[in-house]
């Protein structure tokens, strides 16, 4: 029992050490933004607009790809399993499973399986070679230089692409749906309009934004976290991933009890 | 305010290595120290220490009476401290070319420096040409370049940004002659001059008689100075 409860509590001290962490990470890349320095801020609103680059429009051959066999693949489903299902209630099915759930979830272990793992990568790599360390002794802040770009560039990157995916993913279904013929597309669009609320652009917000901003933080914390060793860097990469995935899994979980709990509209059926 | 790097009281360790403690070492401005010392007692983490790259357990490490942090490295720069350090590795940035690596502090702190994007480049090919540094390689990421000219990039970087404050963790280890001298040529001019105030670590006795500088030994956490004379020959080369 002692040793469970041992067990339990240097469980604890760990994760918390670990959430500290990251939280006193991110205060120091935001407290940067206030940072003094005209020149530094051009130097790292040019990184920042690379890593959009890199993370958001290197990523959209995936999320295309992703999105628009996902949106196919539920209307294959739907067209299988319940043949008849009125249209309305199949773009209700759509507004609820696609665009709530899977389009904030999917992109987010999109970027973070080829995003996270890049960051992860290249900082863990930069702190083995005393890339990071150099980068002080230059008078370079690595909070202002490494962390924020990336962290920004990862937050908005999500939220773009999520949006991005939501409507490939749509245009997928009513692709198969009129190659099927059945649910009617005018049936399934006024199910869409009917379920969509006001309130889906702020789910559709806090879930990209929160997505986003977990996945660039625990990407930038893990690589950060290599000591001295390039075998380290492996190592928390895949820890990266892991978390990012989980995270943004659980997160994606909590927004939309409180979402549901909260706006009433929001989980009307039809 | 007390000129030059002072380390006062300072106990700092690395692991179970006591790198100082309580030491109390003041350089002056335009001062040369030598460190030398067996492999493994401290002497990089000396010189990230007396750079402000990591923070004493106890005691304060200054510069020209300013403290010196790792959380302020940009504020150091606003305050007139400029950082040149040279790692055994380098230290450069892998995705950058030469040149832009030279660049970047220079663009970082073009406003504290007061320099243009045409002034940047024309220092940074002037340091990287005054190294030896052929313009086919400047636009070479470090990756691509042999040891040799990445430890001469990395110099030209440490130059480009006219410090105050230099430091080099084995400046010449693994350089052919040539490539040597150029290393000694540049800590010699840095030696000679009153506002650079530098610390070099070595095992190599050929480089501390070219610098002529009383060597000091890093021995269980203090700093012993030897007599030339007397070197010992067990932790120099």
């Amino acid at each position: 029992m002692q040793g469970l409860l041992q067990g339990l509590g240097r469980r604890a001290l760990a994760g918390s050490a670990f959430w500290l962490g990251c939280l006193r990470m991110v205060v120091a890349a935001i407290r940067s933004i206030a940072a003094p320095g005209a020149a530094a801020r051009g130097v790292i609103r040019r990184v920042t607009i690379a890593q959009i680059f890199f993370t958001g429009a290197q990523g959209l051959p995936f999320v295309t790809a992703t999105a628009l066999v996902v949106g196919a693949t539920m209307m294959i489903q739907v067209h299988v399993a319940a043949p008849g299902m009125p249209g309305e209630i199949v773009g209700n099915v759509l507004v609820t499973v696609v665009l709530r759930e899977l389009a904030p979830l999917v992109t987010a272990i999109i970027v973070a399986s080829r995003s996270g793992t890049a960051i992860a990568t290249e900082i863990g790599n930069m702190k083995a070679s005393l890339e990071v360390i150099g980068l002080v002794a230059l008078g370079i802040d690595p909070a202002r230089f490494v962390v924020l770009p990336r962290l920004v560039a990862v937050t908005l990157s999500v939220l773009v692409l999520e949006v991005y995916f939501g409507l490939l993913a749509l245009a997928g279904s009513l692709v198969v749906a009129a190659a099927f013929g059945t649910p009617e597309l005018g049936a399934i669009k006024d199910g869409l309009a009917a379920t969509l609320t006001p309130a889906d652009l702020a789910l559709f917000a806090v879930k990209g934004l929160g997505c986003g901003a977990l996945v660039g933080t625990l990407a930038c914390y893990f690589g950060l976290e290599v000591k001295s060793s390039s075998t380290e860097v492996p190592r928390m990469t895949g820890m990266a991933v892991i978390r990012c995935v989980l995270g943004c899994v659980i997160y994606n979980f909590c927004v939309t009890v409180v979402f549901y709990g909260l706006f009433a509209d929001f989980a009307r059926p039809m | 305010m007390a000129d030059g790097l002072v380390l006062a009281s300072v106990t700092f360790h690395r692991g179970p290595l006591v790198v100082l403690d309580g030491a109390n070492v003041r350089l002056p401005r335009g001062g040369t120290l030598v460190v030398t010392g067996a492999n493994g007692v401290g002497k990089s983490s000396l010189l990230q220490l007396c750079a402000g790259l990591v923070s004493p357990e106890a005691g304060e490490v200054t510069m020209d009476g300013i403290s010196l942090e790792p959380h302020s490295a940009e504020e150091l720069v606003r305050r007139g401290i400029r950082r040149a350090c040279v790692f055994q590795q380098g230290g450069l940035i892998a995705n950058l070319s030469a040149l832009d690596n030279v660049a970047l502090p220079l663009r970082y702190h073009a406003d504290v420096l007061g320099l243009c994007e045409p002034m940047i480049e024309e220092r940074a090919r002037f340091c990287l040409g005054a190294v030896g540094v052929a313009p086919s390689s400047m636009l070479a990421q470090p990756g691509m370049l042999s040891f040799g000219i990445a430890k001469r990039v990395a110099f030209a970087r440490a130059m480009a940004i006219e410090p105050n404050l230099a430091l080099f963790d084995d400046p010449d280890a693994g350089l052919d002659r040539e490539n040597a001298e150029v290393v000694e040529d540049i800590l010699k001019s840095y030696r000679d001059d009153p506002s650079i105030t530098m610390l070099v670590a070595t095992n190599h006795r050929a480089l501390i008689e070219h610098l002529g500088v009383t060597a000091h030994e890093l021995v269980g956490g203090r700093l012993v100075r030897l007599d030339r004379a007397t070197m010992p020959p067990s932790s120099l080369v």
